[in-house]
């Protein structure tokens, strides 16, 4: 019984790792800036459909300059748009940083509202570039497909999918953990002011920590096409389990956000297997199960939520 | 003696009199202004529910993200009513109401000691979940096709019985709701309970500590709003002629917040109304120039909540205030020169 489990907990690890991203990228903004970003799934959006017009020539850009780049193999072009998508997208959530310096210091809801009016106003413009209709994301054949193993069918791109965003987040902690822009970044999320009275320029660590935050999104857009496939609202489908694993996760912990991510991957999985209509409700029965008891999740301290 | 506490104001003012004037006429001139009929209907509704919201985000500081899901629970349960219990418009209206208003009570037991954003969190949350029990439970709510062919049932008084298939009938009986839900939640809002709630959005620990149960206020208003916003799902469900699973989704609950603080709601008990119109008006008015009006209207929310968060009803207020103390100052200033002349 586990053992015909096997390939679905794969690919809920692999969902699970990636909402854990998408969550991270989440809570670096809500430490430093005290922002929900509701555009964070918008975000995630626009990095799957970047790296697709960088990689497709369908849904890509059309310029006939683009012809010899279309005709590299897409192990050049794969990991070319998998740097340049967050790139660009960070380069849009700063932007979207600047707007928001005007809501600092009051009521965070504003914030949210306007990252809600941010989320509205990405996905009209990607619906005005690339239409309603649905992409594929063209990966090297290599990582996609399937194969069996002992009866049973694995899918090769979520086990790619789940190694990749492993080396992700371990390299996130290690940037948070081990070097110097980490422990600002930390010491920023910790108390803002005493950050500036040091020195450091807070106008530019929040615009920078607002970019990474959400090229990580981009990240996890970008390997996750494949498996949703790419369309305007994607958006919604990845900035829910983001909210549910920062709310079950408990913010500013990172280990607790990858732990709920992991534990929300495998108990969407394992429900699909069974009943795969119900998969998505039980994420938020597992949200209200742990949230009733554990207030702030399972590792959560106090923070800007509360207030 | 009962009646010397009675002041006439606390349940009916000047704007409650304008607005039953510019709404209780408007199937006589929408047409001549180039909308039609059913657009005023659907403002009226969107009015009643959007009124409903705001005693949640503008006067208790609750912001609600999931709103949308109550607005669809109303219309199902008007449809479901009709299809399986009894064919009768008042009980119709009075199940959807406090039906959704146990709805949202049962939410407001997990919700109601949370607050700011993490209550905007959960509130997400539940919108999500009843939001997907409504897609996926096909049989009770038909899922994505939604509950088709709910009729306009007429409405039966004691006497007589006034048929409302007609948009501009169904119409002129919506605005007897709205004038009721009116009356009622403007009374409420200047009753002490209305005190008490505007004084959680100010600062709900010092509620408590004067001896409020906050959690069961905010469990009330959530209730109540709910219960509004049901109501508004009935008359949605006979506008449509069905009970559809849009409105229940995320962004259409995110577009009610957006409607109400564009209005004004933080400031002002008309700013959802104002808000409702601009919508809708923009909507028809834009939606003919670009498929993309959602694009604009964003940024124009955005706009707002960068520089003027209160909203319509804010720059009103200001204007007002500017106004006033130019008159003022208007009125010093003759004053000055006679004092300089003694």
């Amino acid at each position: 019984m586990l053992y015909e489990l096997l390939p679905h907990i794969l690919n809920g690890l692999a969902l699970g790792l990636l909402f854990a991203l998408v969550a991270l990228g989440f809570m670096l903004i809500i430490g430093v800036m005290e922002i929900i970003n509701l555009a964070h799934g918008s975000l995630f959006a626009l990095g799957a459909y970047v790296a697709m017009a960088i990689l497709a020539p369908d849904g890509g850009i059309p310029l006939s300059a683009m012809e010899p780049w279309y005709d590299l193999s897409p192990w050049i072009r794969y990991p070319v748009s998998l740097i340049v998508a967050p790139v660009v997208v960070a380069g849009v959530g700063m932007g979207l940083e600047v707007c928001l310096r005007r809501t600092y210091g009051k009521d965070p809801l504003y914030g949210l509202l306007l990252t809600f009016g941010a989320a509205l106003v990405l996905e009209e413009i990607i619906r005005e570039i690339w239409g309603p209709s649905e992409y594929f994301l063209p990966i090297p054949r290599e990582i996609s497909g399937g194969f069996i193993f002992e009866d049973l069918i694995y899918s090769t791109y979520r086990i790619f999918a789940a190694a990749f965003s492993v080396a992700m987040i371990g390299l996130l902690w290690l940037f948070l953990n081990r070097t110097p822009y980490g422990a600002v970044i930390k010491a920023g999320a910790h108390d803002s002011e005493m950050v500036r009275a040091l020195g450091y320029n807070l106008r530019i660590l929040r615009m920078l920590v607002f970019g990474f935050g959400t090229a990580l999104a981009a990240i996890a857009g970008v390997i996750m096409a494949p498996i949703w496939g790419i369309r305007p609202v994607v958006g919604v489908d990845a900035v829910i389990p983001a909210f549910v694993v920062i709310v079950l996760g408990g913010v500013g912990s990172f280990w607790g956000a990858v732990t709920a991510g992991v534990l929300v991957g495998l108990v969407v999985a394992i429900t699909a297997a069974f009943l795969t209509d119900w998969s998505l409700l039980s994420m938020y029965l597992l949200l209200l199960a742990v949230v009733t008891f554990r207030s702030r999740g399972l590792a959560g301290k106090a923070s800007v939520l509360e207030r | 003696m009962a009646r010397s506490n009675f002041r006439p104001q606390a349940w009916i003012n000047t704007p409650i009199l304008i607005s039953f004037a510019v709404f209780g006429t408007m199937p006589l001139w929408i047409e001549q202004a180039g909308f039609y009929q059913y657009l005023g209907l659907e403002i009226l509704i969107w009015i009643i529910f959007a009124l409903g919201f705001n005693l949640l985000l503008g006067y208790t500081g609750l912001p609600s993200f999931g709103h949308g899901a109550f607005l669809g629970i109303g219309a199902y349960v008007f449809g479901l009513t009709q299809f399986n219990v009894v064919e009768n418009l008042w009980l119709g209206l009075i199940a959807a109401t406090v039906l959704t208003g146990l709805f949202g009570a049962a939410v407001a037991l997990f919700i109601s000691h949370r607050r700011g954003i993490y209550l905007a969190l959960m509130t997400i949350a539940f919108g999500q979940i009843l939001f997907f029990i409504a897609s996926k439970w096909t049989s009770v709510t038909g899922g994505e096709d939604g509950l088709l062919n709910i009729r306009r049932l007429p409405a039966d008084f004691w006497l007589f019985s006034i048929e409302l298939q007609d948009t501009a009938m169904l119409y002129w009986f919506a605005f007897g709701v709205y004038a009721v839900v009116v009356v009622l939640l403007w009374r409420m809002v200047n009753s002490p309970f209305g005190k008490a709630i505007k004084a959680i959005k100010q600062n709900e620990q010092r509620v408590a500590f004067l001896g409020y149960n906050v959690r069961l206020l905010k469990g009330t208003v959530f209730t109540l709003s709910c219960a509004v916003a049901g109501l508004a799902g009935a008359l949605f469900a006979m506008a449509q002629e069905g009970a559809y699973i849009q409105v229940m989704n995320l962004q259409w609950s995110g577009i009610v917040v957006l409607m109400v603080l564009i209005g004004g709601g933080f400031v002002s008990f008309w700013g959802p109304v104002v808000g409702v119109i601009l919508y809708f008006v923009a909507r028809d008015i834009l939606g003919a120039y670009t498929e993309a009006w959602l694009l604009w209207f964003g940024l124009l929310f955005m706009l707002l909540v960068m520089f003027k968060p209160e909203g319509l009803a804010g720059m009103w207020q200001d204007a007002v205030k500017r106004l006033r103390n130019a008159a003022k100052r208007e009125a010093v200033e003759p004053a000055a020169p006679k004092a300089l002349a003694e």
